[in-house]
């Protein structure tokens, strides 16, 4: 299909004209996810924070404490337009990797969400029954979707960091 | 009247209609890139399996599918709705219309044989709503000349700027998309006013609302239009924008061998725990109007309870205890709890709560009783 052509197309094209996340700002959101109390400067021992890490399906993960705390990315957030619902799963569902855990219900359509790792639903984003938007305003913090524990860490260590998942995105948008 | 309608409605093109032995000859046929299907099933399980199926089984990076169905009168809810809210469950339980939940998002709707359903497929890549819909208009424009039809930015169809006479739905999965919408050909119109209303009082809820809008079917206003004439225009005008060349061809959704699995998919659109156990969760809180005929006498109290996927969770009865003791509203509301939302089941946990209490409360605690099952929908 012509690029044109690509670029008419709504939704999952993901429209080149709004300006994504900096990854400087990425990492002032991991900053962010990372902060149980005072601040303190971001640390890379295994028990504290790790940087965000990416799938293919536009989901991240930041591990803190051997939790995994679960959202979706910019891109994602601006290609799904307003979300208008987020149907999660139960605290305790024990999910596999890539399996359909819940759906976002937004303006373009309902987008199931994949599980970025195996392991059991810890706690999900009761503020987003509310306040669903939140998701698109902010969806590396107050927009995070669910905690889980990690089964298996070498899952982790398959998906895409920061650059990786950078340059993935262009090569979509190519 | 719907006279006009046939038992199936499989459009043939010329020549022979191919007998299709497997699911990889009717997909995998190298000589066309899109394909046109008609169902030719009226149940609205069998059908909403039809697109699970081919969503979950079909390459569509290469392909496009236009599906073609229409449903025996059903109501279908979206993805994250609540069936109580947004359908009388008690009017279709006599009207014997059932409920479907789909797993697009959007809104309610009532489908009966008058109403066409489109069923768009595509790679994530190529999902584009407007095209599709602008498959459909310009279809009607080609038809009928004379026909006002516009998609709005809802992606409606709006037929003299006024009428909905088309909703759009969509889903997103792993590798592809589809994108549904309905066209109102010649429904009744009078079973959407008796259907589509809650089913009880006093629901508060987040789920998805739906947006109720005036409707009209296009017979309303181009009468002449018959309805394998709307088919033919739609077929030839999605074939003609999407650059395809094979004719339509007709599907059976009961065909295991054509669509393995697709049993189960079904049974699963029908159960219980998927059409009302999805439901978000959501309270009810209303008032309830008490009586005594010996002597007469009223009195009002107060029902709240939650219910979590589409269960019970918590219930409140709060009777003034002059009417009637605490300990008998507080064991009803304690009778309620995880059973399923539902007047049948709240009458059957009831009824043994009925039968240990004689003496002169009876009458007052199954006149509670009744108002409590009639609060359920």
């Amino acid at each position: 299909m012509a690029m044109r052509a690509a670029l008419r197309c709504l939704s999952v094209n993901f429209s080149p004209r709004l300006p994504q996340l900096s990854s400087a700002a990425q990492v002032s959101a991991t900053r962010l996810l990372c902060r149980s109390g005072a601040p303190r400067t971001l640390s890379t021992t295994s028990d504290q924070c790790t940087a965000l890490k990416f799938t293919k399906k536009h989901e991240w993960v930041l591990v803190e404490s051997g939790i995994g705390t679960v959202g979706i990315s910019n891109y994602a957030q601006e290609a799904l337009g307003d979300v208008v619902y987020c149907g999660l799963p139960e605290v305790g569902q024990k999910l596999e990797q890539l399996e359909e855990f819940g759906a976002l219900e937004s303006v373009k359509a309902a987008s199931e969400l994949y599980s970025p790792l195996t392991g059991e639903v810890t706690a999900i984003n009761t503020e987003l029954a509310e306040n669903p938007g939140l998701v698109n305003k902010s969806c590396y913090a107050d927009g995070w979707l669910i905690k889980m524990t990690i089964e298996k860490p070498e899952e982790l260590d398959k998906l895409m960091d920061q650059p990786a998942y950078d340059k993935f995105i262009k090569s979509l948008e190519e | 009247m719907l006279s006009h309608l046939r038992g199936t409605f499989c459009v043939l093109s010329a020549g022979v209609q191919r007998a299709w032995s497997s699911s990889s000859c009717l997909f995998m046929d190298p000589s066309s890139p899109g394909l046109v299907l008609q169902s030719q099933s009226t149940d609205v399980f069998q059908n909403l399996a039809l697109e699970d199926w081919i969503d979950a089984h079909v390459d569509l990076q290469q392909r496009s599918i236009l599906l073609l169905w229409r449903n025996r009168p059903a109501v279908v809810i979206g993805r994250h709705q609540n069936p109580w809210a947004e359908c009388s469950l008690p009017a279709m339980r006599s009207a014997q219309v059932p409920v479907a939940r789909r797993r697009s998002g959007g809104g309610t709707v009532y489908h009966d044989l008058g109403n066409l359903n489109l069923t768009f497929f595509a790679s994530k890549k190529a999902y584009d709503r407007r095209r599709n819909l602008k498959v459909v208009t310009d279809a009607l424009r080609r038809v009928r000349p004379q026909l006002d039809v516009q998609a709005t930015d809802r992606l409606d169809i709006l037929l003299n700027g006024q009428y909905k006479i088309s909703g759009t739905a969509s889903r997103l999965s792993r590798k592809s998309s589809y994108h549904h919408c309905t066209l109102l050909h010649s429904a009744d119109r009078s079973a959407i006013a008796t259907l589509l209303r809650p089913s009880c009082p006093g629901i508060r809820s987040n789920a998805t609302p739906s947006v109720p809008s005036p409707v009209a079917n296009l017979t309303d206003h181009a009468p002449s239009l018959q309805w394998e004439e709307l088919l033919e225009a739609v077929v030839q005008q999605y074939s003609s924008e999407f650059g395809l060349t094979s004719a339509s061809r007709c599907v059976d959704p009961a065909d295991e061998v054509l669509f393995p699995g697709i049993g189960s998919m079904e049974a699963e659109l029908c159960s219980w725990e998927w059409t009302f156990g999805k439901t978000p969760k959501f309270r009810v809180e209303t008032q309830l109007e008490l009586r005594d005929e010996q002597p007469v006498a009223r009195c009002s109290a107060e029902l709240q309870l939650e219910v979590k996927n589409g269960l019970v969770e918590t219930c409140r009865v709060e009777v003034p205890a002059a009417w009637l003791p605490e300990r008998l509203s507080a064991s009803l509301a304690q009778a309620l709890l995880g059973e399923r939302f539902c007047p049948h089941r709240a009458a059957a946990a009831l009824s043994t709560l009925l039968r240990c209490e004689s003496g002169p409360l009876h009458g007052r605690l199954r006149n509670l009783c009744d108002v409590l099952v009639a609060a359920m929908g």
